[in-house]
């Protein structure tokens, strides 16, 4: 499939060679962890056309709304508010960042303990293999953690259209001032770099297209409650980590086909794993594709995952922009009210984000928390402790991970996760 | 009925049968370079019904010989748990892992801690740092504790501690104290894990490192405790995997 | 083994740190408040201002850091474990001497750190700005300056009127002048004071709660320097590179780095660091002394401001300034933002010098003492 598209490629600036290795590596991890699954829903054979796809078809999409006029802008983070890209007609996608990627190039520039997830965006560039972030028009970093806040410094001189967007790191009255401020002039940068007014029309607008996208994998999650779990986590992962690739509409069509059927295999008690398998609430660090390592580790030991408490996952989904009157200003207020919510580990204290773990462990029945932290990623690990120990005290097993792209220590995080399978169910 | 139970480490392979509870033998031999083909050696020529497989090595038993499999985490808490009733923290250090492991009253296993991806703290991290002082595995502890000094030794990483090793001994240092030193550091180490996890006593120590009389004793002095070692302490594995198969419903 | 001769204004300066717990005794025994201080970016004016002592807190030692891994992770800098371990185990008399706890959101360590700090005493956090932009990020501190003023008030029952802050502006100023003098007395070749006895006394000196005393002693200090009191004239310590040392904050327990450049026969003759240079700085004493503070203290140049302009600014002014022949970058152990941008300094030095830095990341434990000396040794080869 691949020779079709390699003019756009080679258009793009991308290393053809590194890039085709890259899929090449994709494709096979795809198949052995994704394809090998059993009991799988029919819907989902729309994400394995999306990501056989991914640098493809959705690629070529872009170009053709590039060539239409259109902007496409690219993000590391949740706390880019798309409802603003929208309205301007612009397209906002994820930018690569779950795998390992010329290494050595990157570590020429930033420290070796930088964790992974920011090591990659600077391989993916360094390697050119990104068609997302080549085909950007905008690049959008935030001042979120000190990695990715000094890194940014660094990749400015390699992706000239960064924008560094700030963030406040309390939430006081002053923080929301913050973000505030930061959103109206992201919208500023937004309509400059579109030639689009954002009016309260078009952002009422961008504002129903993202709140249905999330109303969607709400309904998904919610199914996912039910014993037998109507679907796998790593299904369930891979229709959050979509999420920030696809077309928002087709997206949310789509995702809700994939609902109606769970809810008939809930009725018939069918899923891909028997009813009483361990159920475990992951926590922590997003998991960006093809970062599938922990979820397959842990859904090959006995275990099935009912919800990620994570940036790709509910906590970057959760809460609705509501709807917030007919003024371009009370519109942003709105936007400002639902993302000043985001309970990220950069922000202290950070106690809504202990609350929503816990939450979610009784929302989706589970059995165990697995806390999942990015090696080298200070604010979540930083929680970690004070979160296991929290989640210990009600009763919650809890089993912590540090790990980081690699997959050397894959047979000891078996040992690990099997053994808290034998804890959950002795 | 006869249950066995195969502990597949990596530097050991052992091997227990049981009847009922009692011990009727045991066996062990080196990992190897094939471990499979060491296992299927071991078991050549003892009888048992049937058997179940624990340690990292587990997996490829499942598949080598179609036998069930448990982790060595609770493989070891049953084992503790059989051999010392009431038992409630267990740090097992072996040649690649070292876990610390909480019991509940039950002697089923609660939380557990283990060593990252490095062999800090370690039996291989022993055996290393007893190379480099030209010691012998086997009395590395006892030459430790014939140390008159104590020498602090910081780095926990075997990469750096061989270079401040290998500086310590162009000091002149003695052997012997550094030696120490080093004992003191995996203590140290495994002593954060466990009061990660409880510090509820009766603890014991298992694994191969367990024999080393320096673990013991400094163990004992940083958790101002008794520690406990089972008589065979590299059996509590292979045990308990041996008594989980029996409990296990067919 | 030479013995090294006795000096007299260091014993005097080890007399006073003696008394400086008495004295900070005394002053509680007659009502007064201790705000203990983690970081140079909150102003100590205001506590000043409030007729409260202002103290520094323990953390260059590596003693307490086995105690704080058993709360925090591993992978923290040893800056901030041995603050904690030291906060944990109460071997730190300043913190417990402190009625309260002032820490700013600066790096991610840190912030996180001071959440579980506040479970020991009470600390409070103030939001600092990631960068340093007038339009937001001014206001924005002024802003916390003005909820640590309150806070101030309410700790002590003292209203703080211009007329106190501009008091404490003022005696502030006169101690970061006379640290300032002290520290460029080694613009003079060869550098009259070693870097360890220069780091000994900055450190020392940090912790004083008498300001008067520590100004009259640092300004002693400046004249016997310049009568070759500290160091012997020596026809070979012009020979010595000159070596300025930036990036993370030093202190006594985590001065290995100056220790071996010493060794290796080279001086430290400048530090830009939190510990050094960076505190420096003159409050304007004219302007709204809330603005002032606000807007001078928001120019700390250290790497947690993205971008972070000022520290090459500062750099270019002290290499130029000290004569300095070699640059070595020092970046504690997961200290992410000064590990980052080592890579700028580098670059900078090389663009602007014609040098390179020398980049050294490690912690306050002994066990790498050789690699660095024999990097360190390399390096002042290399020069």
């Amino acid at each position: 499939m691949s020779e079709q598209y390699q003019s756009m490629w080679k258009e793009l600036g991308l290393n053809l060679a590194a890039h085709d290795m890259l899929l090449e590596a994709l494709g096979k991890g795809y198949q052995d962890i994704y394809l090998s699954q059993k009991e799988r829903p029919e819907g989902m054979g729309y994400f394995d056309f999306v990501l056989s796809e991914v640098h493809g078809l959705r690629i070529k999409e872009l170009m053709d709304e590039k060539a239409a006029g259109r902007k496409v802008i690219g993000s590391f983070c949740v706390f880019v508010p798309e409802e603003i890209v929208r309205a301007a007609d612009a397209t906002l996608v994820g930018l690569c960042t779950g795998a390992d990627f010329a290494t050595e190039e990157v570590e020429k520039i930033l420290p070796r303990n930088t964790c992974s997830l920011i090591k990659s965006a600077f391989g993916f560039k360094l390697g050119k293999v990104c068609p997302y972030l080549e085909s950007s028009d905008m690049v959008v970093g935030e001042n979120t953690c000190d990695g990715k806040k000094k890194s940014y410094e660094t990749l400015k001189d390699l992706v000239p259209n960064l924008y560094v967007m700030d963030l406040p790191q309390m939430k006081s009255d002053e923080g929301r001032a913050l973000i505030q401020a930061e959103y109206f002039r992201f919208k500023e940068a937004v309509e400059e770099l579109t030639g689009v007014t954002i009016d309260a029309e078009k952002l009422k607008k961008g504002i129903a297209i993202v709140n249905n996208k999330r109303k969607a994998i709400h309904r998904l999650s919610l199914l996912r409650k039910a014993d037998p779990a109507p679907i796998s986590g790593l299904d369930a992962l891979l229709a959050n980590q979509v999420f920030f690739y696809d077309d928002p509409v087709r997206y949310t069509d789509s995702v809700n086909k994939i609902c109606d059927e769970l809810e008939s295999r809930i009725e018939k008690e069918e899923g891909p794993f028997p009813k009483g398998t361990p159920r475990i609430l992951m926590s922590g660090c997003p998991m960006a594709v093809p970062n599938w390592k922990l979820p397959w580790i842990i859904e090959s030991s006995g275990g099935v995952i009912v919800g990620e408490e994570s940036c790709v996952g509910e906590r970057g989904t959760r809460n609705l922009v509501t709807d917030g009157g007919d003024t371009v200003d009370d519109l942003m207020e709105a936007i400002v009210d639902r993302y000043f919510k985001v309970d990220c580990a950069i922000f202290t204290p950070n106690p809504d984000r202990l609350a929503h773990v816990e939450e979610m462990f009784r929302e989706y029945n589970a059995d165990g928390v697995i806390h999942y932290g990015l090696q080298f990623c200070q604010p979540y690990i930083a929680e970690s402790m004070p979160v296991e120990k929290s989640l210990e005290d009600k009763g919650i097993p809890t089993l912590r991970i540090e790990t980081d792209y690699g997959m050397e220590d894959a047979g000891q995080l078996k040992t690990r996760v099997e053994a808290f399978m034998e804890v959950l169910k002795p | 009925m006869r249950h066995a139970g195969i502990d597949i480490g990596s530097r050991t392979i052992e091997l227990v049968v049981v009847n009922d509870g009692d011990i009727l033998s045991t066996r062990q031999t080196d990992t190897g370079f094939d471990p499979m083909a060491q296992a299927g050696e071991l078991l050549n020529g003892m009888d048992f019904d049937r058997i179940m497989a624990t340690g990292y090595g587990r997996n490829l038993f499942e598949i080598a010989f179609d036998a069930p499999t448990v982790t060595e985490i609770k493989a070891y808490g049953m084992g503790v748990s059989a051999l010392i009733p009431g038992a409630r923290t267990i740090l097992d250090i072996g040649g690649q892992d070292s876990k610390a492991i909480a019991l509940n009253d039950m002697g089923a296993v609660k939380k557990f801690e283990m060593n990252d991806r490095c062999a800090a703290g370690t039996g291989k991290f022993l055996e290393i740092m007893a190379k480099t002082l030209g010691f012998e595995l086997a009395e590395f502890g006892s030459e430790a504790l014939k140390a008159q000094d104590d020498l602090h030794i910081n780095s926990m990483c075997t990469v750096f501690a061989e270079s401040e090793v290998t500086s310590l001994v162009a000091k002149g240092e003695d052997r012997r104290a550094i030696a120490l030193g080093l004992h003191q550091s995996v203590v140290r180490r495994a002593v954060g894990m466990i009061k990660r996890v409880s510090s509820e006593g009766p603890i014991v120590f298992a694994g191969g490192v367990a024999k080393n009389p320096c673990m013991r004793r400094l163990l004992e002095e940083a958790l101002k405790q008794e520690v406990l070692i089972p008589e065979d302490p590299q059996m509590v594995g292979a045990l308990g995997a041996a008594l989980l198969s029996s409990r296990m419903k067919t | 083994m030479k013995v090294e001769k006795p000096i007299p204004v260091m014993n005097k300066l080890q007399l006073i740190s003696d008394e400086n717990l008495g004295d900070i005794e005394r002053a509680k025994g007659e009502g007064r408040k201790v705000i203990g201080f983690y970081c140079l970016y909150s102003p100590t004016e205001i506590a000043v201002a409030a007729d409260a002592i202002p103290v520094s807190l323990c953390g260059t030692k590596n003693d307490p850091i086995e105690t704080a891994e058993e709360t925090l992770p591993r992978n923290l800098c040893p800056l901030i474990k041995s603050s904690f371990g030291f906060a944990v185990l109460e071997t730190c008399p300043y913190f417990v001497f402190s009625d309260c706890i002032i820490g700013d959101t600066t790096c991610d360590g840190k912030k996180k750190m001071f959440e579980l700090l506040n479970r020991y005493k009470t600390t409070h956090v103030l939001q600092l700005p990631q960068n340093q932009d007038d339009a937001g990020a001014l206001p924005f501190w002024r802003e916390e300056l003005e909820r640590f003023k309150k806070l101030m008030e309410a700790e002590t029952g003292v209203t703080i009127d211009h007329h106190r802050l501009r008091k404490a502006i003022s005696l502030q100023n006169r101690e970061r002048a006379a640290r300032k003098a002290l520290m460029d007395v080694n613009r003079e070749k060869p550098a009259p004071i070693t870097g360890s006895q220069m780091l000994e006394v900055l450190s020392k000196v940090a912790f004083l709660a008498d300001k008067e005393k520590s100004i009259a002693l640092m300004e002693e200090m400046v004249c016997e320097a310049k009568e070759h009191a500290f160091r012997p004239r020596d026809s070979k310590s012009n020979s010595r590179k000159r070596i300025l040392l930036t990036g993370v904050p030093v202190g006594i327990g985590s001065d290995k780095v100056v220790r071996i450049v010493e060794e290796a026969g080279a001086d430290v003759v400048a530090f830009e660091n939190c510990s050094g240079y960076k505190k420096t700085f003159q409050v304007d004493e004219d302007a709204d002394p809330l603005d002032a503070l606000a807007s001078q203290y928001l120019q700390t140049p250290c790497s947690v401001m993205s971008p972070n302009g000022g520290r090459f600014d500062l750099l270019e002014e002290m290499v130029r300034g000290f004569g300095v022949e070699g640059v070595i970058d020092l970046t504690w152990q997961a200290c992410h933002t000064y590990n980052v941008e080592a890579f700028q300094v580098n670059e900078f030095m090389e663009e602007e010098f014609g040098f390179p830095t020398l980049h050294l990341e490690t912690d306050y434990a002994q066990s790498d003492t050789e690699q660095l000396r024999v990097r360190i040794e390399a390096y002042l080869e290399m020069l």
